[in-house]
């Protein structure tokens, strides 16, 4: 192993600044690298990149480490930005991170790591892999292969996760006793381009208000008005505007009328569904029959269900009926501890 | 701590905080009340003026406080009315985004050391500039600029409009952020029209700054309010802030000239102990130089990774202005004096102090050649 190089993605985040550490004890030649993303200042909040940056050279520069910075400010707009906000436009419910380790992570930053002589590249992710498949983390809390699923198999076997076998209090403690500058960070909430920005303040930036009607899906009666139904999404409970009675809960949009229907009914059965189609299925590995049985995480974080896969149709039946899932959302293919894939809702 | 950065912050004495202390609780009175106590508070806030005044050779009534030297100089941009304004090549991002907004602005250049091309200002000093601005020292490299000589310019300018007839006003401003408390700044020698000060360079709080302006110059409010300041600038009186900042004008005062010889032979220990290696560069002509400034150039090295490497050893030194390094840009006051890219990336800003000690600068002359040596080793090391 010794003496092979590694490009380290470094965020200036408590993760990567462990596995720089690892890496090196390792015996390998780590050279930190800073990913330069796409970031719009919102009134109010702003985007903390250049302490990161500086958070992410200051941890390199106390391992003596070689440190780079790669400007995927373009490219971070074009692939990410443009997608979030036409996604959103068509009324889903995107999720940019996936976007960002598939096209930038673990694409882009991979194809100029090789190009600049990278045997390997990592990141702080919080996933392991077998060199072949995609697993999840030691720390189930922290599982981070929901937003990693899409990341291309090439690129994976050539990707180290070096605190993917560790528990996340073990690497605050790490970082804690190697006295990193960043040991007492608080993890970034939120997308990451836009720093603690709301999301629906990031998309009034480029969107135009539309307002329209909120109606209540049993009776169709009028309850209010909403400043464009592409903010929100469906089985949302909070900001509706409705000040009456009991909470209202997203149950279907019209995006052509511009009108959002709930229901007070958590039982509505819009709300609840057995199956859901998928669309840009991706299965990692090779699976001979047409239908898999799978565990499914619906979101980063949600509890594991159980579910079968259609391959052919795309359609997954979940073994109980489940929440309906937003267009857009991505839901993630699991058997044992191996991520399989997964699929974007329709 | 070894502390070599003073042109971004000093430390407020012992003394300016006893001080201030007195105005936060137990003479807390706005100075705009009736009373008594308040009116006393009033006195002592119109003393403190006095007292800054008295140091650059002018009245208290023609200083009007502000929040620091950013206001200062947005309130001595007023002056120019949005029209034409001249600024060197090298000042504070302050006075360029000042000058952004006006409606026509150029730059002055500047030799290689910083210093104000006088010749190209009597080129660029056409008959529609209504603003000169011109720092007293530059904030990375601590050139001080010839602003008696800029003036003698400006005031030829000025006689030639009156000949001709020309109704156009032209005003020199000058932002003394650095410099104050290290040089004389007396605003007869100097003949200028707005002077900027402030109070956190010279061991006064933050916060506080002023703008001297001389009476023919028409000003327009910078913060709308009650009618302090002559209405310039509204606001009840920051009285701890202006008493910190007089104590601290006081004191820089009467410390000025054995403080610059202490500051000076400071310096040479240092840069003794820098020349040590061949291949630094010392920037400026320390001839017309801030006793406190020693900018250096280190060919082929990174110079924030060297503030990441001495902050660890508990030594603080910067690259460029505090300000732009922040932000990730370029200095534009090194790329005025003609460095490219890689050498802008290669110079460090040691400002000393008064936290500074003899035993400091040896200290840090060798961790910082051998912050120097660890880099060359890494870099050689990658390039096997």
């Amino acid at each position: 192993m010794c003496g092979k190089k590694v490009f380290l993605g470094m965020s200036g985040g408590v993760d990567s600044a462990v596995s720089a550490q690892i890496l090196k004890d390792a015996g390998y030649e780590v050279i930190g690298v800073y990913m330069k993303n796409w970031s719009k200042d919102l009134p109010g909040m702003k985007c903390p990149w250049a302490e990161d940056l500086a958070d992410a050279k200051r941890v390199a520069v106390q391992l003596d480490l070689d440190f780079r910075v790669f400007d995927f400010e373009q490219e971070y707009k074009q692939k990410v930005v443009d997608y979030m906000l036409a996604e959103y436009q068509k009324g889903n419910t995107p999720n940019p991170d996936i976007m960002c380790n598939q096209e930038i992570k673990f694409k882009l930053f991979a194809e100029v790591a090789f190009e600049q002589g990278a045997d390997l590249i990592a990141t702080g992710h919080y996933a392991r892999t077998d060199g072949a498949n995609l697993l999840k983390a030691v720390d189930e809390n922290k599982d981070q292969t929901y937003f990693l699923y899409r990341i291309d198999e090439e690129v994976l076997a050539k990707t180290l996760f070096p605190v993917g076998g560790m528990m996340k209090v073990e690497v605050k403690q790490r970082a804690a006793e190697l006295e990193f500058a960043v040991a007492g960070k608080s993890e970034s909430m939120g997308v990451c381009f836009v720093g603690e920005a709301n999301i629906k303040d990031f998309l009034a930036e480029f969107v135009e208000q539309r307002s329209g009607e909120i109606r209540e899906v049993e009776t169709d009666r009028l309850l209010g008005m909403h400043d464009g139904a592409i903010y929100y999404t469906l089985g949302q409970r909070h900001g509706l505007n409705l000040t009456i009675g009991l909470p209202y809960y997203v149950v279907r949009k019209d995006m052509e009328k511009n009108i959002v229907y709930v229901s007070q009914d958590l039982n509505n059965e819009e709300l609840w569904k057995d199956e859901v189609g998928l669309r840009d299925v991706i299965l990692r590995g090779y699976f001979g029959e047409n239908t898999l049985d799978v565990e499914v995480r619906v979101r980063h974080r949600a509890v594991l269900v159980s579910a079968k896969l259609n391959r052919a149709t795309e359609v997954l039946e979940f073994a109980e009926k489940q929440k309906a899932l937003a267009p857009g959302q991505s839901v993630v293919f699991y058997q044992g501890d191996k991520c399989i894939g997964g699929g974007i809702v329709e | 701590m070894i502390y070599l950065d003073h042109a971004a912050a000093t430390p407020v004495s012992e003394k300016v905080m006893r001080a201030m202390q007195r105005y936060y609780a137990e003479d807390f009175f706005n100075p705009s009340a009736a009373y008594l106590p308040a009116t006393k508070v009033r006195k002592e806030y119109e003393a403190a003026k006095d007292m800054i005044a008295q140091v650059i050779g002018a009245k208290g009534v023609d200083l009007v406080m502000t929040s620091g030297a950013t206001e200062s100089i947005n309130l001595a941009f007023r002056a120019a009315e949005r029209r034409s304004v001249l600024i060197s090549a090298i000042e504070h991002p302050a006075v360029l985004a000042n000058a952004k907004v006006a409606a026509h602005y150029d730059e002055i250049n500047v030799d290689k050391f910083g210093r104000v091309d006088l010749d190209d200002l009597r080129k660029k000093i056409s008959p529609e500039i209504r603003l000169i601005s011109v720092g007293l020292a530059s904030g990375e490299l601590g050139t001080i600029q010839p602003i008696a000589e800029i003036a003698e310019i400006v005031k030829a300018e000025r006689q030639r409009r009156v000949s001709a007839g020309e109704g156009n006003p032209i005003y020199l401003h000058c932002d003394a952020s650095q410099g104050l408390g290290l040089v004389e700044v007396k605003i007869n020698r100097l003949n200028i029209d707005m002077l900027t000060l402030n109070a956190a360079k010279v061991y006064g709080p933050k916060g506080v700054g002023a703008l001297w302006v001389a009476h023919h110059v028409k000003l327009t409010p910078v913060v709308f309010g009650g009618g302090q300041e002559r209405a310039l600038r509204g606001g009840t009186e920051n009285v701890a802030g202006v008493v910190g900042f007089a104590v601290a004008m006081q004191e820089a005062e009467k410390h000025l000239s054995a403080e610059k010889k202490r500051i000076a032979k400071l310096r040479e220990i240092l840069k003794k102990v820098l020349s040590e290696d061949e291949a630094i560069v010392f920037l400026g002509n320390p001839k017309r130089q801030l006793v406190n400034f020693l900018p250096i150039l280190i060919p082929v090295i990174d110079a924030e990774r060297l503030i990441f490497k001495l902050e660890r050893e508990d030594i603080y030194v910067s690259t460029g202005a505090a300000c732009s390094a922040s932000k990730g840009e370029k200095s534009r006051t090194l790329k005025a004096i003609g460095l490219s890219d890689e050498e802008i990336a290669g110079s460090l800003r040691i400002s000393l102090g008064k936290l500074t000690s003899g035993d400091d600068m040896r200290v840090a002359g060798e961790l910082i050649l051998k912050a120097v040596r660890e880099e060359r080793d890494r870099l050689a090391g990658s390039n096997k």
